[in-house]
């Protein structure tokens, strides 16, 4: 084997984001001081889970670790894709934590991606499988990913600490690469819709939260239409919680969403807290209404995806061809500037970044680095 | 043909008009042609005029035809790739290939000629011309080694394909021809040279036209073949050359797909910037080089990897835009080049005004530029003491005072040099003068002769002598500021900077460059900055002192400013690369605490909260943020009214106008967008939109200059006529290729639009440095041996590598061996492979595809077929061509490409099986199972293998079970016997005997070897060539070493002896039971036979008689027969005859009748048609 000049990077940060940066542009990592200082030092479950899922569905990929944990080489192979693949994602984050990569990985696939993902659904931290489906999906489609073999079902849910829930993703390969966008139109807000759920508690919860939320929306927008999930049996995991999923579509096709879900803390985090401070959980109606305020405050910072979605939406403008696309998002979220940061370093593509004034909107500005599907077979 | 284009030519340019033969023998035959089709018709010319000749008969004809038709059509559209380049673009580049002795050198001198009125001595390296008012050629004569040719058809747009006529074709021809068409196709044209060779015309005339239709079938038919008829004083005619450069001048050059998405450089400069005291201290030490060349292909980013060809990937140390050696004339309006813009640049050739060494550049100065000379240091020494001079000019003038070299000097007296020039002693100008001596040392050898006309010249003009010491600063500065710099300037300027570029630190080097550079002021310190690792604080400067400058846009400078801001905030400073820079950011913040509203809230959390990396270095990675914005109370009126235009029940003016760019953004395509949604509205808001529309317009005219107002026009206008389209329905769709085409179209507009609009420091970092701009590329740690060995008639290509191109793995190519390579290929030979920019030597393992999806390997390649090919190399995207070649000499009579190939995936797997069949013997056999030894090894290898199907070679099948244990095949160690590993037990469909060998047919894995050697041909003398590993048919033969041959593997002759049986012996007790007819009927044999067989037959006499009188009879009948078969079969020949003179003769008739029918039908359409008229 030939030797390899590894890109060195130090800490914990972003290292997802970093790990697939690195395996689109097949650039091998080496991460050093991986919370060298901490308490439980070296990686975590679900870094080690999302290591392995990149193992699985790429060919060749080598992942060293030292002992402790601190150090991580990380060798990327070409993306295979494949069917029937199964991950378990663990309960220490949420299988959105999962997704948010995935999606952009099996896009340079080989083959199409179809995956079941197994552990927590839905919860605070991380978007939700809902919101994925109904805000995550639509972005792709902008950049001309084929919308055939692009979907994903629920199929039980699962909230922390225990999780248990399990869905099938599967998407598509791009057959050269992606279209340039150039979405700066954010719309109006023309309709709201929304889905809750309740695992392993009483169905009554979706209603209140529900009630709350159209309560905010009422005042500015008749057309909102919240669904409710109740899910019982096999399909509601193993740990109790309920949550709610908003999202608002514009006049021009924007997806605006916000999401989250309550159940009862993890282990290790109660460890940490307060045990009285959090055993109670939020009321229904204050997640509600909380959510739907979340939502609002997103429509009101602009932009065409909402803060969640900035790092995607960066990460497809970024391998774009060549071409200049051009996109408007409401304030900067420090995850989408690190996101930023870690494009120029991987792809070496920078975005202009010009405020808006009027509208108090961000417009970003980027030559793509014209990746190609290389992975792919052709016959 | 020739000759009549000839004498149109003549005609436009108001020569004497052509005379049209009025005797001769091309006359008359002419006339006889005439004639004949005047009066009647002969029978061919009847037969021409049938017509019904090509109109068709049968309805499924006519339908095959028209499918036919529509098929071509189709196949003549191509998926519209999209070009995108800005700009101008770089010169194209010609190559001239051919073999040794074609006249490639003669035709490029000749060319150079034409267009720019000079005589090149010599050619070497690539020569740029100004050729066009919008075009620009660079020529290249492609070296006669394959590596070479392999390079030039990397980067050629053209190539001219030198023939010698007198000779024919040579296999270099070919052999070009099919590297080009495998690294995409450019254009091609071939010129015939050595025509005057012959004496005879219609000679000539025939070999034209046969080497003509041979270049037609190996390009496309109708392909252009130039003749170049002969020499006139050593040069091509001036008409034909004229001629070529017409067909040049008129040519389109289309995208190629692998040149459009990598950026390269065909280097037309190369420099060595090594410190020269590690030179000197170490001659073979690595070298830092410096290439210049134009951009080509794709815009070239900062961090791109590079490969040289012929040398190796290297990481882009620097890059600097420099000012166009040989600019296009400015776009006044006239017609044609004027002398003075017919600029060349030909930094190798040795033209010009800069001459290249391999380690030095001689500047040579036209006597008429010349400043300094002894004379003028005489006279204007007065005149110019009381001024401050400057330091460079007080420098050469000292030089030229010199007596004795610089070293001599420094050897006698220390002192006086220093004592003449005390204000001026700088730290490093002991080092400068050391720098110096050489090349002036150098110098002055060369221009010795010319000081003395310097002198007469300097005498001569002597009002203009006070200017000349600091002309040449002076003069540069104007140039600046005229934003543009004549390319004499330039040179010179270079010049200095090579000479004393090698001693100052790179910061300094680049700040040259920079003033080089010959942009705005403004423009070349941002390019320092840019360039510049460390120089932060200077960035801050020149950022203040330019702000006073500025003061007319002050608008302007405000909206930079926030938009640097808001990317410093993201990127840092342009010198941290690490994405860990805390402490930066935070600084950024106390800077601008106004524009707190851009800020993202989670940075500003992070300042306040944790002031070190340790923290942010482990944050957790989540990409939702909840800002405090979910905490506003959204039940208040002020809260939902200010986004009530947020949603449809909302104002949509005011929502549409929120959308429409302010602050000078070109917003070309929302703007459509939202004039969409008014349409849908279909109520009185059309006067809304007009508004809106109008409004922008009024803002945009401020600040936008004409020619983009004019894209965005355009690209308005495409929108309109998209939106018409698509409102009008898909039925009439234009045709799905038209759309794809209006969308890059698009595209481009928006793009050139969205860039044009920003500043050109910004505008480099996003896209890179655009196509067709000068660039100066740094290299450190080169091999020495590629300056050593450099060769300026060898280009140098440096490409640049799209991501992941750098690593390596396992290709898969689709391959054919070339029909004209006389061997087939054996699998894990070596061969050299040519793909994307690379060279490099591999091992490939043949495969083939069964039909199952199996990748069966392959010994050899087929004969006529395509196979797969796995080998271990650097990966090159799907779809590039590939050429394979064997042995790189030049002495190699027969056809070097060995194959062909496409790359079709890469993987880092290899999956190729070849068959095994391991053999068995059975040791032990119960009644349907057995013990089979020598098929494995050991029980671990029975355990793979187990429940595999195994066969006897008589047919009887059967399966592997398990390991045998000891007690049933083998004594155990406890009673003694060892135990034997490795025999299966194995079941059969049937007994098996003890001599039937046992096979297991399997596949096994084929290692596909990891070598790769890249092809270093620049770092060796060209001369020699490249030797790489050795095929072991190839060592075998040096080496003198006999092919080994396994015996048992040959064939010997089977003998088989007759088999001989026994004859059957039945038992006599068994005898005596069987019922007769089954009893062996033992009779003995007679010894004499019987006598119905020996007696003799007397007929009597009567008997006699009638036998002969039957046999009298029948011989008669017998004759009789064959006279009557004869009689019959001479009338039906001559009946024969005669019905087909019948034939033919009514066929005569019938055919005439009809061609009267015909004539006359067309004698009565052409008077209808002459009627109409």
């Amino acid at each position: 084997m030939g030797k390899f000049t590894y890109m060195r990077l130090k800490g914990s940060q972003n290292i997802r984001l970093r790990l697939l940066l690195s395996t689109i542009s097949t650039t091998p990592v080496l991460i050093e001081d991986i919370r060298t200082d901490s308490t439980w030092p070296g990686l975590r479950p679900h870094e080690v889970s999302f290591l392995r899922l990149l193992e699985k569905i790429s060919d060749d990929c080598v992942v060293e670790i030292n002992e402790t944990g601190t150090k991580l080489k990380y060798k990327p192979g070409i993306i295979m894709g494949g069917r029937h693949l199964v991950h378990d994602c663990g309960t220490s984050r949420s299988i959105g934590y999962f997704l948010e990569p995935l999606i952009v990985l099996g896009l340079f696939g080989k083959k199409p991606l179809s995956i079941r993902l197994r552990g927590i659904t839905n919860d605070s931290k991380d978007p939700s499988v809902d919101t994925f489906r109904a805000a995550t999906l639509p972005i792709l489609k902008q950049f001309g990913v084929p919308s055939d073999g692009l979907q994903m079902k629920i199929e039980s849910r699962g909230v922390p600490p225990h999780g248990g829930g399990e869905i099938i993703l599967s998407i598509p390969i791009i057959q050269e690469n992606l279209k340039a966008v150039n979405w700066i139109d954010e719309g109006m807000v023309k309709r709201i819709r929304g889905v809750t759920f309740s695992t392993r508690v009483s169905s009554q919860f979706e209603n209140t939260m529900i009630h709350a939320a159209r309560g905010i929306f009422n005042r500015l927008l008749p057309d909102v239409h919240i669904y409710t999930d109740h899910k019982a049996g096999d399909q509601a995991g193993k740990s109790p919680g309920y949550g709610i999923s908003l999202f608002a579509e514009t006049t021009s096709g924007c997806y605006i969403s916000s999401d989250t879900a309550v159940s009862y803390a993890r282990m290790e985090e109660e460890g940490e807290m307060d045990e009285e401070e959090k055993k109670e959980l939020i009321p229904p109606e204050e997640v509600g209404e909380q959510i739907a305020a979340a939502l609002l405050g997103e429509i009101e910072q602009g932009g065409v995806v909402d803060s969640s979605h900035q790092g995607l939406l960066f990460i497809l403008c970024a391998l774009c061809p060549q071409d200049v696309s051009k996109v408007r998002v409401g304030k900067l979220s420090p995850y989408g500037i690190q996101v930023l940061r870690n494009i120029r370093d991987f792809l070496g593509v920078k975005f202009v970044i010009k405020p808006d004034p009027s509208t108090g909107t961000v417009i970003l500005k980027c030559v793509g680095c014209g990746l190609k599907n290389l992975s792919r077979k052709i016959s | 043909m020739a000759g009549e284009k000839k004498s149109e030519e003549r005609n436009d340019q108001g020569h004497k008009s052509h005379r049209v033969k009025k005797s001769g023998a091309s006359v008359k035959k002419k006339s006889k042609s005439n004639s004949n089709s005047n009066e009647g018709l002969t029978k061919e010319q009847k037969k021409l005029n049938n017509p019904k000749a090509f109109a068709f008969t049968s309805s499924v004809k006519a339908k095959r035809l028209q499918s036919r038709a529509t098929e071509k059509e189709q196949k003549r559209l191509h998926v519209p790739t999209m070009d995108r380049t800005m700009g101008e673009p770089a010169p194209f580049v010609v190559v001239v290939q051919g073999p040794p002795q074609a006249g490639k050198s003669l035709l490029i001198k000749c060319l150079i000629k034409h267009y720019t009125k000079q005589n090149l001595p010599e050619v070497r390296g690539p020569i740029t011309i100004v050729s066009g008012k919008k075009r620009r050629l660079q020529f290249v004569e492609c070296p006669n080694d394959i590596n070479g040719m392999i390079d030039c058809a990397k980067f050629a747009d053209l190539a001219l394909l030198l023939i010698d006529g007198s000779y024919g074709f040579e296999m270099e021809t070919f052999e070009f021809l099919n590297i080009l068409q495998n690294h995409g196709f450019p254009k091609v044209m071939g010129v015939l040279t050595h025509l005057d060779k012959f004496k005879d015309v219609k000679k000539l005339k025939k070999t034209k036209q046969r080497l003509k239709h041979r270049f037609w079938t190996e390009i496309y038919d109708g392909a252009k073949l130039f003749y170049l008829s002969g020499l006139i004083h050593g040069k091509y005619t001036k008409r034909e050359v004229q001629n070529l450069a017409r067909f040049i001048s008129v040519m389109k050059f289309p995208p190629l797909s692998w040149r459009v998405s990598h950026p390269y450089i065909l280097v037309d400069r190369i420099e060595d910037v090594t410190a020269p005291d590690k030179v000197h201290m170490n001659s073979k030490c690595d070298r830092n080089v410096t290439l210049y060349g134009y951009l080509r292909g794709c815009n070239l980013k900062k961090g791109t990897k590079a490969h040289i060809a012929g040398v190796g990937d290297y990481p882009l140390a620097g890059i600097s835009e420099l000012a166009d050696p040989c600019p296009l004339p400015s776009a006044a309006k006239k017609k044609g080049l004027r002398d003075k813009e017919k600029l060349f640049y030909a930094p190798m050739s040795g033209l010009g005004d800069l001459i290249y060494d391999k380690d030095a550049v001689y500047i040579n100065i036209n006597d008429h530029f010349v400043q300094f000379s002894k004379n003028d240091g005489d006279n204007a020494e007065g005149i110019n003491k009381g001024k401050q001079r400057d330091v460079g000019v007080e420098l050469v003038k000292s030089l030229q005072n010199m007596k004795y070299s610089v070293d001599e000097k420094l050897e006698k007296s220390f002192m006086s040099i220093f004592g003449k020039k005390p204000d001026n002693a700088m730290a490093n100008r002991e080092a400068e003068m050391q720098e110096k001596d050489v090349e002036f040392g150098e110098d002055s050898d060369t221009e010795g002769e010319d000081s003395d006309t310097e002198d007469e010249d300097s005498k001569k003009d002597s009002t203009s002598d006070q200017q000349p010491p600091s002309q040449s600063n002076f003069k540069e500065h104007i140039d600046i500021l005229e934003g543009r710099v004549r390319r004499k300037a330039v040179f010179e300027n270079d010049g200095d900077k090579d000479s004393d570029g090698d001693e100052e630190d790179d910061d300094d080097d680049d700040d040259q460059v920079s003033s080089d550079n010959g942009d705005t002021e403004r423009d070349g310190e941002e390019n320092a900055s840019s360039d510049d690792s460390s120089a932060d604080e200077e960035d801050q400067e020149d950022e203040m002192g330019n702000a006073s400058k500025w003061k007319e846009s002050l608008a302007e400078r405000t909206a930079l400013r926030q938009n640097i801001n808001l990317m410093q905030l993201v990127y840092g400073k342009p010198a941290s690369k690490s994405s860990n820079d805390v402490e930066d950011i935070s600084e950024e913040e106390s800077d601008d605490d106004d524009d707190d509203f851009f800020r993202p809230k989670g940075e500003g959390n992070k300042k306040s909260k944790e002031g070190s990396d340790d923290k942010d270095v482990d944050i957790d990675d989540c990409s939702k943020f909840l800002s405090d914005a979910s905490k506003k109370d959204w039940n208040s009126e002020v809260a939902v009214a200010s986004i009530r235009d947020r949603f449809v029940t909302g104002d949509w003016v005011k929502a549409s106008l929120r959308n429409h760019p302010q602050s000078g953004m070109a917003g070309d395509v929302d703007d459509d967008a939202v004039l969409g949604e008014f349409e849908d509205l279909e109520t009185g808001q059309k006067y809304n939109s007009q508004h809106v529309g109008d409004l922008s317009d009024g803002h945009m005219e401020g600040d936008l200059d004409p020619e983009e107002r004019r894209l965005l026009k355009l690209a308005n206008h495409d929108d309109g006529n998209n939106d018409a389209k698509s409102s009008r329905g898909q039925s009439n769709g234009s045709g799905y290729f038209d759309k794809l085409k209006e969308e890059i179209d698009l595209q481009k507009q928006i793009n050139m639009a969205e860039l044009n609009e920003l500043d050109e420091v910004t505008r480099v970092e996003i896209e890179g440095y655009r196509t067709g701009t000068y660039l100066r590329l740094e290299f450190r740690d080169v091999p020495f041996e590629m300056v050593e060995n450099f060769d300026p008639c060898h280009p140098i290509l440096v490409g640049g590598l799209a991501l992941g191109e750098e690593n390596v793995g396992y290709m898969q190519v689709r391959l054919k061996r070339h029909r004209w390579h006389k061997k087939v290929l054996k699998t894990r030979d070596p061969i050299i492979v040519s793909i994307g920019w690379r060279r490099y030597q591999t091992l490939p393992i043949y495969a083939i595809e069964d039909q199952n999806g199996r990748h069966r390997m392959l010994k050899y390649t087929p004969e006529h077929m395509h196979c797969l090919a796995m080998f271990w190399g650097p990966l090159a995207p799907p779809h590039t061509g590939v050429v394979a070649v064997q042995s790189l000499s030049n002495n190699q009579a027969s056809f070097r490409i060995t194959a062909t190939a496409t790359v079709l995936e890469f993987n880092h797997a290899a999956r190729i099986v070849k068959k095994i069949k391991l053999v068995g013997h059975a040791c032990k056999i119960f009644k349907k199972t057995a013990f089979i030894e020598d098929m494995f090894t050991s029980d671990l290898e029975i355990a793979r293998f187990e429940g595999a199907a195994i066969r006897t070679v008589s047919g009887i099948r059967g399966q592997v079970k398990k390991a045998a244990k000891e007690e049933i095949g083998n004594k155990s160690k406890k009673k003694g016997g060892y135990t034997k590993e490795g025999i299966a037990r194995c079941t059969f469909e049937d007994k098996i005997k003890m001599g039937d060998i046992v096979f297991l047919r399997a596949w096994t894995q084929v290692e596909v070897p990891q070598f790769y050697n890249p092809l270093t041909t620049a770092l060796q003398p060209r001369e020699r060539t490249w030797q790489g590993m050795k095929t072991v048919a190839e060592l075998r033969r040096e080496q003198n070493l006999p092919v080994p041959v396994n015996k048992d593997s040959l064939y010997k002759p089977i003998e088989r002896k007759p088999r001989k049986f026994n004859p059957l012996v039945i038992p006599k007790s068994l005898q005596q039971a069987l019922p007769f007819a089954s009893k062996p009927k033992d009779i003995a044999s007679r010894r004499r036979s019987l006598l119905e067989n020996r007696r003799a037959v007397i007929m009597e006499p009567h008997e006699r008689k009638v036998h002969a009188l039957v046999q009298s009879l029948q011989l008669i009948k017998n004759d009789k027969l064959k006279k009557r078969k004869l009689k019959e079969a001479g009338k039906r020949k001559v009946q024969e005859v005669e019905r087909a003179k019948e034939e033919q003769l009514s066929k005569k008739r019938q055919r005439e009748e009809r061609k009267g029918r015909y004539i006359e039908q067309e004698k009565m359409k052409k008077k209808a048609r002459r009627n109409s008229d």
